[in-house]
């Protein structure tokens, strides 16, 4: 989820090799249905124009469509490792034998 | 001056200043390598007064190469390292992310039910999640 225009999507994301869905979400509606909006200052993407940025974020759903883990950048410089995650999605998801 | 080079193009001692404000555009540009290097690696640390130390450190040592006076092309490093080193902890400054407390999402809660449109401009409903464990991942945008 981002606020790029799909063409940007679809570009990056066979630019990346990524499987993932990735879904464009330039007007903000999904970002503020959980509340992601970053309301400090933030530096927008160059020609998309977007108005405000989300919060990065990654969320972890279970099958009944609960959170079950979320972890909020509080510094945009910083992501959610990869090791951090995939030990979350092993905790939560109970992946092991999947 | 004599016997030293040849005439007009003898190469004049190197002003104090102009030396001073080599030494701050090489703290400037290490410490602005470094910050890349580790931005790079998301593992930039969380206290890094070692990092406003070194570029505000280099700010400080180029204002001061300039009152000691430069040679005009000693300038340059010392202009570098002033931009450098005061554009950085202002980046730090600003790279806070606020979210309204009230609103964001917890642990706990339900998915919102959302749509949305994909790379293609296919619409996305969030019903074809239902049953299924998902990541989610807000990003940003492309970088």
């Amino acid at each position: 989820m981002s606020v790029d225009l799909p063409e940007v999507i679809a570009d990056r994301r066979h630019l990346h090799g990524l499987q993932a869905t990735m879904l464009s979400d330039q007007q903000l509606t999904v970002t503020d249905k959980f509340g992601l909006r970053n309301k400090g200052f933030h530096s927008a993407p160059g020609s998309e124009e977007a108005e405000a940025l989300p919060v990065p974020a990654t969320l972890l759903i279970d099958e009944s469509g609960k959170v079950v883990w979320i972890d909020l950048s509080a510094d945009y410089q910083r992501r959610s490792d990869p090791s951090v995650v995939l030990a979350a999605m092993e905790a939560h998801f109970d992946i092991a034998g999947h | 001056m004599e016997g030293r080079g040849s005439g007009r193009a003898a190469v004049k001692p190197m002003k104090t200043g102009t030396k001073l404000a080599l030494v701050a555009a090489v703290i400037a540009a290490v410490t602005a390598r470094y910050w890349f290097y580790l931005a790079a690696e998301v593992s930039l640390p969380t206290d890094r007064t070692g990092f406003v130390i070194g570029f505000l450190g280099a700010a400080a040592l180029g204002v001061y190469a300039l009152i000691k006076r430069t040679s005009w092309l000693g300038a340059i490093p010392a202009v570098f390292a002033i931009v450098v080193g005061a554009f950085l902890p202002f980046t730090v400054s600003i790279s806070a992310q606020i979210v309204e407390r009230d609103s964001v999402i917890e642990v706990g809660d339900a998915m919102p039910q959302f749509t949305s449109i994909d790379g293609q401009r296919q619409a996305f409903d969030s019903a074809s999640l239902n049953g299924h464990l998902v990541l989610i991942k807000f990003f940003r945008a492309h970088w």
